[in-house]
Parts: C-alpha cells; sequence; structure tokens
C-alpha cells in the first residue's frame, strides 16, 4: 500500500537572494512496511526532502500526497494535527525536550493527542522496556548519552503508531557501534511491527542497512536499488 | 504536562528568573506599603476628627449645621436625651454649646471657638481630657477654661493666668466673663489648639443668656460601621426640627478624599504595572529567543500553535503567581510591625499636624489593596508574555530547528 507519493517535486531556497535549487523534480513512492534509506553526499538536497514529505515544509512547486491526501492543500494547522497523528520523527541532534525525563518525552506527543495520563504511562513504559530502555524513564536528557537519547527518539517517534517514521541521518551524532545498534533497534521496529521508516545518511556504513536505496544527488533521484534480504535475516 | 514544562523551564536560567522575581516583589511590596500608609493616614485623619470634635453622630437644630449660629439652640434638650437614651446602638452621648468669640488677654486677644462642654461626659466623647499637658481638665467649676498651647503662645499666657472671653449672647447683646486658666492643651491638629477653648456647659449658658437650651448633642455607637443605620433610627424617632447628622455627613471631604485615593492608588498601581510590563517582556523574549530551535522541535513534532502560546504564557503567569505569593508574604511582614508601632515621620510632622494627622502613621492594610496587588501582578505577568509568545508562535519549525 503506497503511503507517500511525490510528484515533481521541487523546492528553491533564496539564499540572500540568490536562488538555490535544492530539489529539482523529485517523483518517489513510499509503501507501508519499507525501509527506505536516501543516500547522498551533503548538500544533495536530504533534509530538504525528508521536510516536505514530513509535512514540515512546503515546496516550491510539485506536490507530495500522504495517504492520498494533497499535503500543499493544507493549512499549518492542519499539517501540525498531521505531524502529531501520522509522523514519527527522528533528529540527528537528538531534539528531545531537555526539562522533560525519558519517560515524559515519550509521553508527550501522546499528551498533545489527548490521551489520558495512564493510558500513555502504561504505553510509554512498556514501549521503554521493549527498547531496553526501561532503566532511563526518570533520566533527563543531559544525565544520558547520545545513543541512549536517539532511543529515546526513536521511541518517541513510533509511541503514537505514525503511518511513517522519518529518520534525518539518525546516527551521524553516533560513534559507528552505537550508530548500528540504533539501526538494529530501527529495523526490529520495522520487522517486528512493520513500521515504515524512511531514514537519511551519506555514511556507506549507515547506507548497507537500508532495504530499499534511492541515490539522491544535486536535487535529483539517481538512481535506486533494492537490497533482497536484511543482513540480521541472514 | 504544559505547567511541569512551563514550571521546570522557569528555572533553567535561575538568575534571571531570580532578578525579574525579585523585581516584582519589590514592586508589589512598594505598592501594597504605600497603599497601607495613605489608606491608614486618610482613616487616622478621619479618625482623628471624629474623636477630635466630631464624634460618630451629631443631633442639631435643623440648619445648625450649614450656618453654626447661636440662635438655632435645642430648646428642650430633655427631650431629645430621652430618645438618645432609650436607643440601645448608642454607648456615650453629651451635650455642648458652640460658638464664636474674642478671648483677651493682657497683651493680646485672638478669635476663638467656644466649647463648652459637660466635663465629665465629655471625656468619653474627644480625646480632649486626655490632650492636657499643663494643669487639668475642666471639672465643672465656674470661670475654669482649657485653652490650646498655640493659643496660650498667642495671648502671651500661662497656667493660672486670667483671660476675658466674649460673644454674643441670645439676645444679641454682648456677654463677656473672666476666665482662669486650668489646664493646656495639645492635640495633634495644631491648627486647632490655636482657635480653641473649652469652658463647662454651665457657665455658657449662663454667659450667653441660654438658660438650658444647647447646640448640639454628641454621640459615640457601639458599632461603628451601623453609624448609618443607627443615625436613621434617631432621625425618625426625633421631631423634624433636629438635624441628625453622621460623621460622614460632616466631614464629606475627608470621606471623599478617601475614596479618591483609592482611585488615585489605581494609577500608582497601573504605572508600577507598566514598568513591570517591560521587565516581563525582556525577560521572555529572551527566554523564547534562546529556546529557538527546542520549540522549533516542538512544533515539528506536532505541538499545535495555542499549545505553545499557552506554555509562553503559562511560564510567565507562574512566575506572576510566584511573585504575588512571595510579594504578599514580603508585604505583610513589613506591614505587620509596622502597624503596631506606626512609622514615625516627625521629620514631616508640622506639615501634617497642620493636616490633622499626628507624627506617627499607622499603615492599614485591607482587602482592597491585597486585591488590588494580587490581581494585578497576575495579569501583569500574563500581558508581558502575550507579545514573546506571539513570537514563539510565528517560528517555523525548519527555520527555528536551523539554529543550532
Ligand atoms: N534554508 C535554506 N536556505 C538556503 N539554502 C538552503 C536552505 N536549506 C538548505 N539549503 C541548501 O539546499 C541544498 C540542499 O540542502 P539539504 O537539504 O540540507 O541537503 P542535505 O541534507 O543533503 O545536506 C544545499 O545546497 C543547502 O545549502
Ligand atoms: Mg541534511
Amino acid at each position: 500500500m503506497e503511503i507517500i507519493r511525490t510528484e515533481k517535486l521541487e523546492k528553491v531556497y533564496q539564499d540572500n537572494s540568490v536562488p538555490v535549487h535544492a530539489l529539482k523534480g523529485i517523483d518517489l513512492s513510499i509503501s507501508a512496511g519499507e525501509f527506505t534509506v536516501i543516500a547522498g553526499p551533503s548538500g544533495s538536497g536530504k533534509t530538504t526532502l525528508l521536510n516536505l514529505i514530513g509535512a514540515l515544509d512546503k515546496p516550491t512547486a510539485g506536490k507530495v500526497y500522504l495517504e492520498g491526501e494533497d499535503l500543499s492543500a493544507k493549512s499549518k494547522g492542519q499539517l501540525a494535527n498531521i505531524r502529531l497523528n501520522k509522523i514519527g520523527f527522528i533528529f540527528q541532534a537528538y531534539n528531545l525536550i531537555p526539562v522533560l525525563t525519558a519517560l515524559e518525552n515519550i509521553e508527550f506527543t501522546m499528551m498533545l493527542r489527548g490521551i489520558p495520563e495512564k493510558e500513555r504511562r502504561r504505553r510509554a513504559l512498556a514501549l521503554m522496556e521493549e527498547l531496553g530502555i526501561a532503566e532511563l524513564a526518570n533520566k533527563r536528557p543531559t544525565e544520558m548519552s547520545g545513543g541512549q537519547q536517539q532511543r529515546v527518539a526513536v521511541a518517541r517517534a513510533i509511541v503514537n503508531d505514525p503511518t511513517i517514521v522519518l529518520a534525518d541521518e539518525p546516527t551521524a551524532n553516533l560513534d559507528s557501534v552505537t550508530g548500528s545498534r540504533l539501526l538494529d533497534l530501527m529495523e526490529r521496529m520495522n520487522r517486528e511491527h512493520n513500521i515504515t521508516f524512511v531514514f537519511s545518511s551519506h555514511d556507506p556504513k549507515v547506507i548497507e542497512r537500508g532495504r530499499r536505496l534511492l541515490w539522491l544527488r544535486d536535487g535529483l533521484i539517481e538512481k535506486e536499488d533494492v537490497r533482497d534480504a536484511a543482513p540480521s535475516e541472514g | 504536562m504544559l505547567w511541569k514544562i512551563a514550571w521546570r523551564n522557569l528555572w533553567r536560567n535561575k538568575r534571571r528568573s531570580v532578578i525579574i522575581l525579585v523585581s516584582v516583589v519589590v514592586g508589589m511590596v512598594a505598592m501594597m506599603l504605600t497603599d497601607a500608609l495613605y489608606t491608614g493616614m486618610i482613616r487616622q485623619v478621619l479618625t482623628n476628627q471624629v474623636s477630635l470634635e466630631v464624634g460618630h453622630i451629631q443631633i442639631h437644630r435643623k440648619g445648625f449645621h450649614d450656618n453654626p449660629s447661636i440662635k438655632l439652640l435645642i430648646e428642650r434638650p430633655d427631650e431629645v436625651e430621652a430618645v438618645i437614651r432609650q436607643h440601645p446602638e448608642v454607648l456615650h452621648h453629651a451635650r455642648r454649646v458652640l460658638t464664636y468669640g474674642i478671648l483677651s488677654s493682657s497683651y493680646n486677644s485672638s478669635g476663638v471657638n467656644i466649647v463648652s462642654v459637660e466635663p465629665e461626659a465629655e471625656r468619653q466623647i474627644t480625646l480632649i481630657s486626655k490632650s492636657i499637658v499643663q494643669g487639668r481638665y475642666l471639672k465643672g467649676e465656674a470661670h475654669e477654661v482649657l485653652i490650646g498651647e498655640g493659643l496660650a503662645r498667642k495671648l502671651e499666657v500661662s497656667l493660672g493666668d486670667k483671660v476675658v472671653a466674649m460673644a454674643s449672647r441670645l439676645d444679641g447683646s454682648i456677654g463677656s466673663d473672666v476666665f482662669r486658666i486650668v489646664g493646656i492643651y495639645r492635640t495633634f491638629d495644631s491648627e486647632h489648639d490655636k482657635v480653641t477653648m473649652y469652658i463647662p456647659l454651665e457657665t455658657a449658658q449662663h454667659m450667653l443668656g441660654l438658660g438650658d437650651a444647647v447646640s448640639e448633642f454628641v454621640l459615640m455607637v457601639k458599632d461603628v460601621r451601623q453609624v448609618d443605620a443607627v443615625r436613621d433610627s434617631l432621625r425618625n424617632q426625633l421631631p423634624p426640627i433636629y438635624e441628625t447628622l453622621s460623621y460622614r455627613d460632616v466631614l464629606p471631604l475627608l470621606v471623599y478624599q478617601s475614596e479618591a485615593m483609592a482611585q488615585w492608588m489605581m494609577i500608582y498601581y497601573v504605572i508600577i504595572g507598566i514598568a513591570l510590563v517591560f521587565g516581563i517582556v525582556n525577560t521572555m523574549l529572551m527566554a523564547v529567543f534562546e529556546r529557538m530551535q527546542e520549540i522549533g522541535v516542538l512544533k515539528a513534532i506536532g505541538m499545535p500553535n495555542r499549545k505553545v502560546l499557552a506554555m509562553i504564557l503559562l511560564e510567565s503567569t507562574i512566575l506572576g503567581l510566584l511573585g504575588t505569593v512571595i510579594g504578599i508574604g514580603v508585604g505583610m511582614l513589613i506591614y505587620w510591625p509596622l502597624s503596631h508601632s506606626g512609622l514615625n515621620l516627625s521629620v514631616f510632622s508640622e506639615s501634617l499636624a497642620s493636616f490633622g494627622v499626628g507624627a506617627v502613621i499607622y499603615p492599614v492594610m485591607d482587602l482592597r489593596i491585597l486585591l488590588s496587588a494580587g490581581v494585578s501582578i497576575p495579569i501583569v505577568a500574563l500581558v508581558g508574555a502575550i507579545y514573546p509568545a506571539i513570537k514563539a508562535v510565528r517560528f517555523e519549525p525548519v527555520e527555528a530547528m536551523r539554529y543550532i
């Protein structure tokens, strides 16, 4: 089932009134259950593409459809609501809320969705248990390592059962072992709960973990690869 | 959870929050104490006037208040006294004869208010018996007079000297009598002391040819809050040839002043409030811009604008509420001892004395003050956060997150 489709997606930034063509016409489709990596060097447009797919920004031209709905027709409030209910975000710099504990960070979007306190606590704790981060529950972000913070960020991104999880260079701030463990975790969630992940990277070791590879260069998809099986299955 | 976030955010920059909190508390305490001091001062002027001469309720022949002539008399005082005596809310009462005249010594003379009192009954009404600085209070003997310190100085007389008083008699001729100064008094009102002499009632009635008649009855009631009700019931029971007035009717200017004061204080509150608003705007703007990236993330993960707005407003309002609680606490801590000891303003006592206040002012903190301070500060904090909160709402998540 197709959940994301883009048509001739273009994005032009004005950098000191010099136009920068970050995306030059992207056509892609992402289906439920995919584990897709957007691969490309720095400046190729990965962040821009993920921002557009994630309803965080509006394209200069072209369209993004999320579950068949045209995002360009939505108001800012509607987009915020779509992000809250349908999209999970994992950022490069973890970006947990510093004044909240790990548990509260995971509960936060459930709170925004109006889920009662008891229920959200139960769900957050169960998920932390499953991700093996239960002992972090009462820690603030400053008291956790980068890898721990990013695991909490994964929990925050998937706790609402989003349609898609977008992760912009999620391992870029982690060492390779920690980064690899994080990818293990994402893979497991993809496999066991059929959560759709799209992540970006310029690191070959990370890129090779994707099952579908979209190669981005200078704002265009250069080529596409599909790997038959994930290494963890072999 | 928004409360929790707002509360914890408040303490991220402790120094900044403490500085703004201190300025809120200082502003608030200044407001409360100034207000309490003025309220106390106005009340003191009012109680002073009441206890110096006005009493709670006065009864005269109709028209006397507007035109205090010796001709407007209560000719049958016993008839009036009978009504007063049976009223359960009246605590004390006394008769007086009031007129104007000239008091002369061998050196000088001066226009005077001649207040003729029943010495024992008057003790219960006014402070004059307690204000003697030389000699003694009146005993009710013939030819004794009590004069103020200022008057004694003017006439260049001292205790035991003889003075001559002259005043119009009821029949239009001039009455006069010789008096011996048995006491010199001093009140908080130096103007009063320069022009007022006290003599026994009977002496005056004789000197002025009044027979039994008096100018007024002065009453003290049991509960001053009931003064208007007592006045009305006495008014209904007395024949219509009399007028019955409460101190509020007699001192309308002071009553008006105390009401106008409350309005002046509002202006003062507004001025301090505006100053605090700027402090809050500045603090909250810093707080918002410092957290730009974080606010971007909150919006990116789907926090709606109204909740971002609420979060910022809440943060500032909590600050305001905290300031209010501490401010009321500190204000009461300073107020409590002051309300007992009073504030000694003897530096200004000359001008205060001529205004009818003593040198020591006792501040009065009432519900109006606590409410004005307690409500205005949280509102100020809320108003001050509106602009910063709107700024936060305007952040575009993608732009804001680029600020790393
Ligand atoms: N807000 C912006 N203003 C101007 N230029 C931008 C902005 N964001 C991205 N760009 C430019 O767009 C291009 C693509 O950027 P980006 O999507 O961040 O690439 P990547 O994430 O692959 O490094 C780059 O040339 C970058 O400099
Ligand atoms: Mg990028």
